[in-house]
Formats: structure tokens, sequence, C-alpha cells
């Protein structure tokens, strides 16, 4: 088990997903940056859809109530485990009784805490996430508060001897302010000149954004086409609503809407945005499908390495 | 043009929506349905999950396992075979809501109309609605047609929350609450009846292209 000693502002259980059930419009949710999801496990001798722990805000503190091996992954953050610091996507052994605790997340969104066994919430529609719009999932459907306790679940192989880390090459590189994005349904009936400003203008991450979308400012993309009847989206789905704003839907986005789409952020691009602040900058650019399903092969060929490379690791 | 070419486009890395016409029409939205249902019933390889909508619908699948290309083909191919179809074999359902009339907007609903509450409610329960498109939240189902006579645009102010099982109206379609959701549409009654379950199996009750009524009850 391990008990929340200090809440921090966001903290929720999530795994890979609901990725079956949209047509009863339930929005796939899961880890934001699923690539951090499957390394933060492969660290820890899980699965690479296995529940973990999704931190965001700012700090706060979480004690193991028996002896565990866990691993941090995704957002860089000022953690220590009893005083020592606790290095990024490093396979970490805490005893019974010490804390976790996590100062500040210096760069990146969301921080990822992966446990040895996952953590045993309900299976929901084939998911242990927390969905927090519909209230169901995870932790009572809710972020996590001080004093509520989560019970592991049982170790399914060993993990790596401490201190085992994965290569840096084969993480994705956070910084890149370009994403690559695909057309999105409607980009045909969009002008000359909105393509033109989305493809050469600069978005800035605005604070209205979280796990439904993030919300972009920058230049407006006009739409003369207004509301369209509504049809399905996905996370990365980039929609322009009629103040020529542009939105990008993300994990817990309804699985429906009529905002016309003139873009998809690439799969394998999508945990790079879903790392970025309010107010950091990222430009598109246009790439085919062909193009994007190849990077997203390399993506699950790099997490591939991880897995195989946390197999061969040492055990203690 | 409702036997317009299907079109097949990508959504993402993940996704294809294949575009059936650019009207909105309930015989457009009927053949949608149908070829939804038949592509989940057929067991088509790959296919992870189906969204149907008015114009087109989405196919969910793996691009690890299966290309856009690969995929693209072997679905536009299914919609030709569908279309050779006279009769696509549905299996829809028909429901029956029971709702006790005693909304917080029936008055207001009654006024905007210039119709007695009584007959706002007679009204509202002497059609039988079709599901046009699961989404919003999950197991919000948009029902059609409303009485025209009982079309009023969503309340310019969304409520914070509006209970789950509130039923309600807005435009030309009307809508049961699932969960206690942000909502804008006026609240004629409230059922009992539970619209989404996450713990079910089918966590909707209700299926896109199915049919539904409501009864009154005290």
């Amino acid at each position: 088990m391990i008990t929340i000693d200090k809440a921090p502002p966001y903290l929720t259980v999530q795994d890979a997903g609901r990725k079956k059930s949209r047509s009863a419009g339930v929005p796939p949710g899961g880890a934001m940056d699923s690539f951090a999801l499957c390394v933060a496990n492969a660290l820890v001798g899980n699965a690479p859809d296995m529940a973990v722990l999704e931190w965001a805000l700012g700090g706060g503190s979480i004690r193991f109530e028996r002896d565990c091996v866990f691993a941090l992954a995704g957002a860089n953050a000022l953690a220590a485990l009893s005083g020592s610091d606790v290095a990024p996507c490093t396979t970490t052994y805490a005893r019974a009784g010490e804390i976790l605790s996590v100062q500040k997340i210096v760069d990146g969104r969301f921080l990822y805490v992966a446990c040895n066994g996952g953590f045993d919430v309900p299976l929901l529609l084939g998911s242990r996430s927390t969905y927090l719009p519909g209230r169901f999932g995870g932790a009572r459907g809710q972020t996590l508060k001080t004093g509520d306790s989560l019970v592991l679940g049982a170790a399914v192989s060993a993990a790596p001897a401490a201190g085992f880390h994965c290569a840096p090459d084969l993480m994705p590189r956070y910084d890149g302010g370009i994403l690559h994005v695909t057309r999105g349904t409607h980009y045909e009936m969009f002008d000359d000149a909105s393509r033109r400003t989305f493809a050469e203008s600069s978005y800035r991450i605005s604070t209205a954004s979280d796990r439904t979308g993030y919300k972009l400012e920058g230049p407006a993309i006009a739409n003369s086409l207004g509301t369209l009847p509504s049809e399905a989206g996905c996370p990365g789905t980039i929609q322009v609503p009629a103040d020529g704003a542009p939105i990008c839907l993300m994990a817990d986005a309804p699985t429906v809407g009529g905002y016309p789409k003139i873009a998809v952020v690439s799969e394998a691009d999508l945990p790079i945005l879903a790392q970025r602040r309010p107010g950091d900058s990222i430009r598109f650019e246009l790439i085919t499908i062909e193009q994007s399903q190849r990077a997203l092969k390399r993506r699950a060929s790099d997490l591939n390495a991880v897995i195989h490379s946390a197999n061969r690791a040492p055990r203690d | 043009m409702i036997h317009s070419q299907p079109q097949a486009l990508p959504l993402g890395d993940s996704a294809i929506t294949i575009k059936f016409g650019s009207e909105r029409s309930p015989e457009l939205l009927r053949r949608i349905h149908g070829i939804a249902r038949s592509l989940v019933d057929a067991r088509v390889p790959n296919v992870d999950d189906v969204v149907a909508a008015y114009l087109a619908l989405t196919v969910f699948y793996d691009p690890l396992e299966v290309s856009y290309q690969q995929m693209a083909a072997r679905l536009l191919a299914f919609c030709e075979q569908a279309a050779d179809l006279t009769a696509p074999r549905v299996r829809s359902r028909n429901h029956v809501i029971p709702v006790r009339y005693n909304g917080i907007d029936l008055d207001s609903v009654a006024k905007a109309t210039g119709l007695e509450p009584e007959e706002v409610v007679a009204r509202h329960v002497s059609r039988s609605y079709s599901v046009d498109l699961l989404g919003f939240v999950p197991g919000w189902a948009y029902l059609s047609e409303l009485d025209p006579s009982l079309q009023i645009p969503r309340r310019p102010q969304p409520r914070p929350r509006v209970a789950a099982g509130s039923v309600a109206i807005a435009s030309a379609q009307t809508g049961i609450y699932p969960l206690d959701t942000p909502g804008g549409w006026h609240i004629l009654g409230t059922t009992d009846t539970v619209m989404f379950d996450p713990a079910r199996d089918q966590p909707s009750l209700f299926t896109a292209g199915d049919t539904v009524r409501f009864e009154a009850i005290e």
C-alpha cells in the first residue's frame, strides 16, 4: 500500500486508457504522456500499460507502506527519497515507511510514478484510468487527496536492480518546438489563407488547457464553416471554433464534436505536446499519414528497446 | 446525395473517417447506423471501435498492426458490399423510459412555447425518437426529432450542474443526462433509468440507431 502524505494539486491513477468504448461516448482517457507511462512501467518490471500515478501542478509526497520498487518518468522533477535525490527514469527501491517527496516539477507537465505491481483499483471498461469529468475510474473517480491510500497490485515480474536506467537517446525529445500533424478531416474545407496561417504561425499553449484539451493562442484561423454536424474526434485533433482560436483535443476530450477539424497531431508527438506548459510556444508541420505512421512505428520500436533493456537488466 | 461514393480520410494515426454525404438527412443517418452495426457484427479484422455520426462513421484501429492504406481499402470494400444490401439487417432496440414530468424548466418551456405544461408533456411523449449519436459525455444520446412546437434554443447560460437522469430538450432534440454534468438544455423531468454505468459490459443503455419513447409517470 502507499499513502498520500501530502497531495499535490493534481494526482490521479492512469493507465493506457479505454480503447473500445467510444461508441458509448466514453473518451479513451489514460496517461497524457503514453510514452512516459510505458517507460516508467518498464523500469519497475511491469507490463507497459499498467496503472501508474499521474502527477502535476506542484509538489507533494507519498509514503510507501511496504517495500516497493518505483520509478519516475515524464516531466522532470526535483524528487527525493528520505532525503536522497531520486534520478529520473531510474529503477529505485524504497523501504516500508520511506517517503518520496517531489519538491517541484522543473520542466514538463505530467510526472509519472510507477510502482512494481501497479495499483489495485477497479478495472472499468478495460482500464483503471481516472476519468474526472465522469467521476469514475481510478480512486472513486477523483484526484487523490492527503491521507488517501492505494493498494499496490501483486508484482507480475521482478524489477531490474536498483539504479537501472534507460538510454536517454530512446526517450522522446520533449524540448522540440515543432509538432508533426496530418490533415484533419475538414482540412480541404478551410481556405488557403487559413491553412497558411495554421502552417506558418507560432502558437502558445493557453492557461485554459487540461486533460480534455489544450487551447492555443496565436493568429486566428478564419473559420467560415461555422459548426458542422458532429462527428468523431480523437486525442490530437486540432479543431477550430468560430473565434478562430484552435483547440487541440487531449485524452479526456468528448468523443464527438462539431467544430471543423483542421489537423491531427501525430501520435508519436502527442506526448511532447502533452508535456508543454501554458505559455510554451509550438509550431505545426504537416506530414503525410504514411510518414506519421512510420514515426509512430519508430517510437514503438524505441519503446521496445527500452523494455528489452529493462528485461535483460540484472536483478537484485 | 444519399448514395454518393463513400470517401475515406485519416483521422490521425489510429482512426479513419468515412464520409457518406454532405447533407444531414434521416435516410443518410439510418444508412450510416446500418453500416456501423454491420461492421461490428461482421467482426471485420482490426476494427477496435466504430463511432457513427450524421455524415460519417469513424473506425478506430491499431496502426502498428495494419496501415492506413490497407485499412481504408478494407473499409471501403466493406461499405460497397453493405450498399448492395437492400435493407441492412439492423438489430436496433426500442426503449420506453418512464419520466416524472416535474422538471424545473417545464413552466418556462410552457411559457416559451405558448402551451400548457400538460400539453408540453403530451407532445414530448407523443413521439418515438431515434438515437442519432452518442457522445458529449459517456452515455449521452442525441434523440430526434422533437415536435416542432417544442423546439426552442438552449438556455443562454448553461447550469454548472445538471443531475443524472434529467430529461431535457433543446432545438430539435431531446436527451437524458447520463451523469451529473454542466448542461444548457431545458429540463422537463427526471427518470430513474440508469443511462450509463461503467461497470456494465455495455455501459450505455442506448446504442446509435435505437428508438426511444417516453412515458409519463407520477
